[in-house]
């Protein structure tokens, strides 16, 4: 799906980003795990196109992502973020549909849409027509899946997604997500720090550390076979509650 | 029947020709006057000469000074208006090659024949300035001459914007005199007279024909050094007119010598003391002078009320027009300046400094810019306006759209929207609330500013601000000044149901 080729990125002096060439697959769904500042929205952020690599390069489905074509390439990709990214001044329809009716969607398909969509995420009806300031964060995000879903992109591509939920919302959520991706057969990227989350979606969890990927495998072979102090600090420092 | 149509038609194809070649054959004449009541009549009686001549007449009535003037008159807006020998002499220092003088009346009329106006002999009386204080005042501290007044600093002193600025006046009596005097403050000149009557201030400039003086029980001080110039009434008319209206030209050269000191306060003092119309006062000299038989405008409440109406309605329109056609053209211009602003840093806070400097600039002096590029009346007016509209705008415009969250306007890219569809359906819905509020800020200045649209012959409720300023009248002023302050709160109350209609909801708990 993404193939990335000594990609780079440096903001001043700051490397955050070491060359790094790894890929993406299609069908499964990866993880990028690891403490704040480690360089995993950054490299997020690089595949949607909001931050340009100094260096390198990526193909996206075979094709290479450039400046002039990254807008066309991000119709078919779906990018969520904490707390949805929602537009303020729309409904929650509008905010799903906005895209379709600007590349001219018939209204009827663009309605038809939406409803699926509201199903698909367990998105209660009457939450449709309100405003994001009306309903509550746990809809925000669904909305903001459903706006990121309604092209069918060939990606979704998820930007710590549960960040500003409570543990309530955020474990249905999640039950709910993980239904959906496996139901579409969805390639998936998700940022997190959180070792539960990773666990829970994570075909293949990429770790990252000061700006480079430290290990990538499944969970439990991180678990298991730690390549370096780095990563079992990581894995250890995740408090599971004692009875 | 058909006939009977056929020959009505014909008739008033035919009546419809007449009336049109008669149009045609009668000249327009504009004529202008400054915003004191001398000159208003003097404007009113070259109006019914040139109507008794058969002229089309306009008067262009209570302009914002002799620039105003001076300036429609060489640029061709108006034909003909009364000025003064002192003013002249002034006014062409600035405009004669270096080293030719100007001192006598035949030097002036040589220099204006140069720029092709016409200025005519004396019309008769001298209209000087002078300083003036209230009688008992006076009598009290024993001052009869300037002179005297260099052993009273206290004294206040409250004087008319060009008294204040011109060489023969302000800027240098008091060196002439050594006045000691600090507490100097400029003011519209009927206001002075309101001034001295409250004893707010002590001294003021005069015109030796106010009819105030004797109203006010003034003294004029004598001038014992000779330092005022004289100010003998002449008219300024354009060449050309006595090519185009040759009978208004010949009429306008009866008035020399035709109205003497006494005539011309006598004149003044029925217009401010006693009520009477400026046209009919005018009318009245001429009528009896002439031997002419202008008609009067009717007098009696009756009279009143339909004069009301009709300024009211006429102002009304004037003002809605000035407002509605600079803030359009503001609207149009401001907010794609405040969205370039937006876009590009560096041109957004140049923009933001030229829109805010505009700003800061008198407004008299914007009017008085656009005079030789627009003329008189409404265009320079709605120039003035347009100008004064943008600050508002393009700020709100700019701070609406550089405040809306980075995360939101990720959004959008990421969503593959493009930068123009960004634009349309997500930053300028955001900015709305913002850029209305500054359409609104901008409108509700506009209302007011308008009033000075009447400086220069745009009409508006500035004009029975004015002519109610200059005649004392309260009633006056108010027929201006409520309606004026009406239309602003509708104006305010009308942008806040275009809020409700079109701000989207999920932003109004914002507002």
């Amino acid at each position: 799906m993404f193939s990335l080729n000594n990609v780079s990125k440096s903001f001043g002096n700051l490397q955050v980003l070491k060359p790094t060439t790894v890929d993406f697959h299609t069908g499964e769904s990866t993880v990028l795990i690891g403490p704040s500042g480690c360089g995993k929205s950054t490299l997020l952020r690089i595949l949607v196109g909001l931050i340009d690599a100094d260096a390198g390069t990526i193909l996206f489905d075979g094709t290479p992502l450039t400046v002039q074509n990254i807008q066309q390439q991000r119709q078919r990709m779906g990018y969520v973020i904490q707390d949805g990214g929602l537009f303020p001044h729309l409904t929650a329809r509008q905010n799903v549909g906005l895209l379709a009716s600007h590349l001219g969607w018939d209204q009827a398909k663009v309605k038809a849409r939406v409803e699926e969509l509201a199903e698909l995420t367990r998105l209660p009806r009457v939450a449709l027509d309100r405003y994001p300031s009306q309903i509550s964060g746990g809809q925000r995000q669904r909305v903001g899946i459903m706006r990121a879903l309604m092209l069918d992109p060939a990606v979704m591509l998820l930007d710590e997604p549960m960040g500003a939920l409570d543990p309530l919302v955020r474990f249905d959520l999640q039950e709910d997500l993980r239904k959906i991706f496996r139901t579409l057969g969805k390639t998936s990227i998700m940022v997190t720090h959180d070792m539960g989350e990773a666990a829970f979606f994570g075909d293949r969890v990429m770790m990252l550390g000061e700006g480079e990927v430290v290990q990538e495998g499944r969970l439990e072979e991180l678990i298991q076979n730690p390549t370096n102090e780095y990563v079992a600090r990581f894995i250890n420092a995740q408090r599971i509650p004692q009875s | 029947m058909k006939s009977l149509l056929a020959v009505v038609f014909v008739l008033g194809c035919a009546s419809w020709l007449c009336s049109n070649a008669q149009a045609q054959e009668k000249p327009k004449v504009r004529v202008g006057s400054k915003s004191f009541t001398e000159s208003v009549i003097l404007g009113d009686l070259l109006y019914h000469l040139g109507n008794q001549a058969g002229a089309d007449m306009e008067h262009l009535s209570e302009l914002g000074g002799t620039q105003v003037l001076w300036k429609a008159l060489v640029k061709g807006d108006i034909d003909a208006y009364v000025d003064y020998t002192g003013t002249i002499q002034e006014l062409l220092s600035k405009l004669v090659e270096p080293g030719v003088e100007v001192r006598t009346e035949a030097d002036m009329r040589a220099a204006m024949d140069k720029l092709d106006i016409v200025m005519t002999d004396r019309v008769g009386f001298n209209n000087t300035y002078a300083l003036g204080m209230r009688d008992a005042i006076a009598e009290k501290l024993g001052i009869t001459k300037i002179s005297d007044l260099r052993g009273h600093p206290e004294l206040k002193f409250g004087i008319s914007d060009e008294f204040m600025e011109r060489n023969d006046c302000w800027r240098q009596l008091p060196a002439k005199y050594r006045l000691p005097h600090k507490d100097v403050r400029t003011m519209d000149h009927n206001l002075a007279y309101r001034g001295l009557a409250h004893n707010s201030i002590q001294v003021t400039d005069l015109y030796t024909t106010d009819a105030e003086i004797e109203f006010y029980k003034l003294r004029v001080l004598e001038d014992d050094k000779g330092f005022f110039p004289t100010y003998y009434s002449v008219i300024l008319m354009r060449k050309d007119l006595a090519k185009r209206a040759p009978k208004v030209a010949e009429a306008y050269l009866k008035l020399e010598n035709a109205i003497d000191s006494k005539a011309m306060t006598g004149m003044t003092a029925k217009v401010r003391l006693d009520r009477l119309l400026e046209a009919n006062v005018a009318a009245e000299f001429l009528n009896e002078k002439m031997n002419l038989s202008i008609p009067y405008q009717g007098i009696g409440p009756l009279a009143e009320w339909k004069r009301f109406l009709g300024r009211f309605t006429k102002t009304t329109l004037e003002h809605l027009f000035l407002v509605a056609v600079s803030l359009t053209l503001a609207i149009a211009t401001a907010i794609p300046l405040g969205i370039l602003s937006a876009r590009n840093e560096a041109f957004g806070q140049t923009i933001l400094a030229v829109v805010g400097v505009i700003q800061t600039l008198p407004s008299m002096a914007i009017l008085v810019f656009m005079i030789p590029l627009f003329g008189l009346g409404a265009y320079p007016a709605i120039a003035a306006l347009f100008f004064y509209s943008l600050l508002p705008i393009v700020r709100n415009t700019y701070a609406g759209l550089t405040q809306i969250p980075k995360a939101t306007i990720e959004s959008a890219d990421v969503l593959g929207l493009g930068r123009r569809a960004r634009l349309r359906l997500v930053e300028l819905p955001l900015a709305l609330p913002s850029i209305l509020s500054g359409v609104k800020t901008a409108a509700v200045i506009n209302v007011g500013t308008a009033t000075i649209g009447a400086f220069i012959g745009a009409g508006g409720y500035g004009a029975p601000i004015l002519t109610g300023i200059r005649l004392s009248s309260i009633p006056l002023i108010l027929q201006g000044a409520v309606p004026a302050a009406l239309l602003a709160l509708i104006v305010q109350y009308g942008f806040s149901i275009v809020e409700r209609r079109f701000v989207s909801p999920g932003l109004q708990s914002r507002l």
